[in-house]
């Protein structure tokens, strides 16, 4: 067995009163993500479960509240673990402010408890899927008070996230100027003052997450407007616009969090630096634009929708790919070959979750061609490509950066053999996992199905198999999160 | 949609090949020789641009938005409401006389256009067909306020299902209509 500490060089900032405010805050984040990450991943494999025609005792009910809690409360934890990440990492070259971690973490803390409450306190109210109109259709399932309940719940979450995005992005603007930041000196050929890929990168993507709040506001105004003002309806299509261009937004930023930590940490293993140029710059202003208009990709769908705004997302979802195929993975590929890699659990995470994140990407590119999407909207194709890019790609990213921070932080050294468990367990689960989602998306299979009718039940097959891999999956998810436990208790001690 | 697959697949083993070459790469340590990569990079956008441009050529004529074809033999007035499908060759059933309009199976004819005019009287519901053998034929989403139109020539006849592609409530999955295809 083999044992190896984390390269001391891209660390968790210490040794001074605000750098240890601000790691016990991130830590406060890890631990909690730690925590969550299980759970929401159990609802996810009792999905699956019922899915695979076991459970049949349970009704559908349970079945969508569980998909709502694992797909809100998923997406929600990993954007907050990219944000504490990236805060962290930031904090290198700038001075985020630990208290607004603080409150972003009590904002997102109260936000859960009361649409968890919301939800399940009352024996009869469930969770549901939020897009307009239907929390205001429920069917007799749920009183109109449970709908308040879920968009102050939301409002609370939005205002603690604006608060923490906002602090990052004026502890940038205390530094840089804005043209700095976003490095348009490099495209002039200067390269004065230096700016650090992360520092462009969060950039691009804190401005991302305010202009997807923003959206999110007018969502909730426009909503409560509705209710309360009598005869006034809302267009469903304009709602259906912005709750997607909200959604996506949220999801992308959350993976360019982890590939800010990809910039970051790698170059530490793998002994080069990877600095800014032209194109770098070139290629995260260009992701900064069509990233407001990748999301009309969802709505495909919705032939009322102009069809040169279809054409366009085509054109902009198949755009996008382009910098983060040229730049980010190529640029990758070239820091690591023939480096002197130190293979370690942190970089081999970091490694196998670029390589995750170009598969889903490829298959998102597939699904958004609106002649694909035709025959793979709904589907279980959707949720095979954003597991791919999520539990194989940013997920990864974000975790093996909290392991070689917490690693780091704790001086525990790192255990080969587990190492090893970890890296095969997640990747033959996971990858398995994908795979059964892939087949039955190009089945037709549709996603959010609680039991598949008769003439699909090949879904209910591909589902039992997936329980195989998301059990292994899982096992190798538990012995990460125990060894990564440790590490932060202990450097909570110190 | 085999060739999606089929695309996806290479594209990832490819993908898989490469990473693993990469990291195989580690064990021989050199300096970066920057005019190669330049060189290699440069070839990766001209074959990446290259292959998306030829995607969009082939797959943007295939939109399914056209109505362009002329009048179609048939329409069917789809509307959705939580848990049922209505197909009604009148304008279909409102909140009012849903119960006495309201219609679960619709019969067209195979192999002429057929044109479904889908909304819903609540949430957004999406209306597939799915043909005998199971296979996702065509789709569009049925959205308050609005009405997508969706054509299709049926091959071949027999039962089609009409199943709900977006989320809409508890019983969700158990939300279908039936299309009966005749020559």
């Amino acid at each position: 067995m083999t044992t190896t500490m984390a390269p001391a060089v891209a660390s968790m900032p210490r040794h001074d009163v605000y750098r240890t405010q601000l790691t016990r805050v991130t830590l406060v984040w890890v631990l909690t993500a730690l925590v969550l990450f299980p759970v929401l991943a159990i609802l996810g494999l009792l999905m699956r479960t019922q899915q695979g025609g076991y459970l049949q005792a349970v009704p559908p009910e349970y079945f969508y509240a569980i998909m709502t809690l694992h797909g809100l409360g998923m997406v929600g934890l990993w954007f907050v673990a990219g944000m504490a990440g990236v805060s962290v990492l930031l904090a290198n070259y700038v001075r985020p402010t630990p208290v607004v971690s603080w409150i972003a973490y009590g904002a997102t803390l109260a936000g859960v408890v009361l649409l968890i409450g919301d939800q399940w306190l009352p024996a009869d109210q469930y969770w549901r899927y939020f897009l307009y109109p239907l929390p205001f259709f429920s069917g007799g399932t749920w009183p109109a008070w449970a709908t308040a309940a879920l968009f102050v719940a939301l409002g609370i979450m939005g205002v603690g996230w604006t608060l923490w995005s906002g602090d990052l992005l004026w502890a940038i603007a205390r530094k840089f100027r804005l043209s700095h930041a976003l490095g348009w000196q490099y495209l002039s050929g200067s390269a004065a003052p230096e700016v650090p890929p992360i520092v462009i990168i969060s950039t691009v993507s804190l401005i991302g997450v305010l202009a997807g709040l923003v959206a999110a506001v007018v969502i909730l105004t426009l909503v409560g407007v509705e209710r309360l003002g009598g005869n006034f309806t809302n267009d469903a299509l304009l709602i259906k616009n912005l709750t997607f261009y909200f959604g996506h937004m949220l999801v992308n930023i959350t993976m360019y969090f982890g590939v800010a930590m990809v910039y970051e940490v790698l170059p530490a293993y793998a002994g080069r630096p990877w600095k800014t140029n032209a194109l770098v710059v070139a290629s995260w202003n260009l992701v900064l634009f069509l990233v407001m208009f990748a999301y009309l990709h969802h709505l495909y769908m919705d032939f009322a929708q102009p069809q040169w705004l279809q054409v366009f997302g085509q054109l902009s979802s198949y755009l996008i790919s382009v910098p983060a195929a040229v730049v980010t993975i190529f640029s990758t590929l070239v820091l690591l070959y023939g480096s002197t890699m130190r293979w370690r659990l942190p970089s081999v995470m970091l490694f196998l979750g670029v390589m995750g994140w170009a598969i889903g990407g490829v298959a998102a590119v597939i699904d958004s061609t609106v002649a694909v999407n035709t025959h793979f909207h709904n589907t279980l194709w959707v949720p095979a490509h954003f597991h791919t890019y999520y539990v194989l790609g940013v997920v990864l990213m974000i975790l093996g950066t909290v392991f070689h921070l917490v690693t780091d932080l704790s001086k525990l050294p790192e255990s080969g053999a587990l190492t090893r468990a970890i890296v095969g367990t997640v990747g033959i689960g996971g990858y398995g996992f994908v795979l059964m989602f892939y087949l039955a998306g190009v089945a037709g299979v549709p996603r959010r199905y609680a039991v598949y009718p008769e003439e699909l039940a090949v879904g209910t097959q591909y589902a039992k198999i997936s329980l195989a891999f998301i059990t292994i999956l899982l096992a190798g998810a538990l012995i990460y999160i125990w060894e990564t436990w440790r590490r932060c208790v202990k450097a909570l001690s110190l | 949609m085999g060739t999606p697959f089929a695309v996806f697949v290479v594209s990832t083993l490819i993908i898989v090949g490469v990473f693993a070459g990469v990291a195989l790469g580690t064990r021989r340590p050199h300096p970066v020789d920057y005019p190669k990569s330049t060189r290699l990079r440069t070839m990766f956008f001209v074959a990446l641009a290259a292959i998306l441009i030829a995607f969009l050529v082939f797959t943007l004529p295939r939109l399914p938005y056209s109505l362009a074809a002329g009048a179609p033999a048939r329409i069917v007035h789809a509307v959705g409401k939580q848990y049922a499908w209505s197909l009604t060759d009148g304008s279909g059933p409102t909140l009012a006389n849903w119960d006495r309009e309201f219609s679960p199976t619709v019969t067209v004819p195979a192999g002429t256009p057929v044109e479904f005019r889908v909304t819903t009287l609540d949430a957004n519901h999406g209306f597939s067909l799915y043909a005998p053998d199971g296979h996702l034929v065509a789709q569009t989403q049925a959205m308050p306020g609005y009405v997508n139109r969706l054509r299709v020539v049926f091959d071949k006849p027999g039962t089609y299902a009409v199943l709900c592609l977006e989320f809409c409530g508890m019983s969700h999955h158990r939300m279908r209509g039936v299309v009966e295809v005749r020559r």
